[in-house]
């Protein structure tokens, strides 16, 4: 059986909802003749606070990546491999993110998507589902990597904002300015997820090269979702 | 039968959606009465327009030429423009200018060709919800405010990807 590696970095009100519905989703195509193997790894640095509880869905007050492995291994064995306590710098950007793998990225800052779209633009394959809201819209990208070709553009390709960001990374921080996140709403959180998950589904059945949609918008108020196809710049 | 902002406001919804059906006015079964009855004057106007440009022999076109003076794009105009002003007209012979224009989740098409993008982004601007300064791209290419738009093009003003999560 041919092995995908899959790597959810960030477990905030996006991650944390993604992994749950991920394993299931696993599980069912192992189980329904698929040639196509997952091994899921969970990278964060931050640990599960009970004031976040509204958003995230977490059962242990400890590091995230291994309180959503013990608790999810709990209910699918063995379903997540390894959890990793730590943030993406540019330090260890090359040893989370490797050829082949398949990235589902859900950060709370653009700091961190740069420096992963960056190394994925000078790997041969890679996948990188990126997902990101405000209050009530976001956005998810997909950033296609096959053979050493841009297949979709790069999520810094059409987003001046994530080229250049303006905010900081987690390291970077003081634990008060960590402290002081920006309220959001957790419908927000679940429709990233949500969108993310139709984008996973079509990278898993779909040949690469006809993916076509390389970015999903959406917005709550305006009850709206568009996707978008673009072509890459780099 | 032309009929007064006033008689048509006495109608009901039920009846000026029918009336809209029949006209071949689309995208109003959810809108709000005054909305509708705009689309109808509109409808009846346009109507009247090529009644008497077919009456002096005169071509008549919908979109505005080149050396003529541009009239800021209405709701109204869109309407019209979009159903054309033949609604008996069989497919082919309708007026098929509109532009794909999205920003982040929203979009719609509109006739919007031979308009400068800067034009439509002032237009749009609350319909869709454009931030201020976009990147305006079309066809995948960047462009700025005095591009003219092609009937085919596909324009999208780029919103910013969201942060948090």
């Amino acid at each position: 059986m041919k092995v995908k590696e899959v790597k959810i970095i960030g477990l905030g009100g996006i991650g944390s909802i993604l992994v749950n519905k991920l394993v299931r989703f696993v599980n069912h195509f192992s189980h329904s003749g698929s040639e196509l193997g997952w091994e899921i790894t969970l990278i964060d640095g931050d640990d599960f606070e009970v004031k976040n509880k509204e958003r995230q869905e977490f059962l242990f007050l400890k590091n995230k990546a291994a309180s959503k492995m013990d608790e999810l291994n709990a209910i699918v064995s063995e379903s997540i491999k390894y959890a990793i306590p730590e943030y993406i710098t540019e330090s260890n950007v090359s040893e989370a993110v490797r050829e082949g793998d398949t990235i589902l990225l859900c950060v709370d800052n653009h700091r961190t998507r740069k420096i992963i779209s960056d190394y994925a633009s000078t790997l041969n394959d890679v996948i990188i589902i990126s997902g990101g809201n405000d209050y009530t819209d976001g956005n998810v990208q997909m950033f296609i990597r096959a053979n050493g070709k841009s297949l979709t553009p790069s999520l810094t390709d059409y987003h001046p904002e994530i080229m250049n960001p303006p905010d900081r990374l987690p390291t970077e921080m003081s634990c008060e300015e960590l402290a002081n996140s920006d309220p959001q709403l957790f419908f927000a959180n679940l429709t990233a997820a949500t969108i993310m998950c139709w984008m996973i589904y079509k990278v898993a059945t779909t040949p690469l090269e006809e993916v076509g949609f390389c970015e999903s918008y959406f917005d709550i108020v305006s009850m709206a979702v568009n996707s978008v196809k673009r072509q890459p710049r780099s | 039968m032309a009929y007064t902002k006033k008689q048509l406001t006495e109608k009901t919804n039920a009846e000026l959606r029918q009336m809209c059906k029949d006209l071949g006015i689309t995208g109003m079964t959810k809108k709000r009465k005054e909305i509708i009855v705009d689309a109808l004057m509109a409808n009846q106007k346009a109507d009247d327009k090529a009644k008497a440009a077919k009456a002096s022999d005169t071509p008549q076109t919908v979109a505005p030429k080149k050396d003529t003076p541009k009239e800021k794009l209405t709701s109204m105009a869109y309407q019209m423009q979009s159903t054309l002003t033949k609604p008996s007209a069989k497919q082919g012979d309708k007026h098929t200018t509109t532009i794909m224009v999205s920003c982040g989740a929203n979009s719609g098409s509109f006739p919007v060709a031979d308009r400068s993008v800067g034009e439509v982004k002032s237009f749009l601007t609350e319909a869709l919800n454009i931030p201020s300064f976009p990147n305006a791209v079309v066809n995948g290419k960047t462009v700025e405010d005095k591009h003219i738009l092609k009937s085919g093009d596909t324009l999208e003003f780029l919103k910013p990807a969201g942060r948090k999560g």
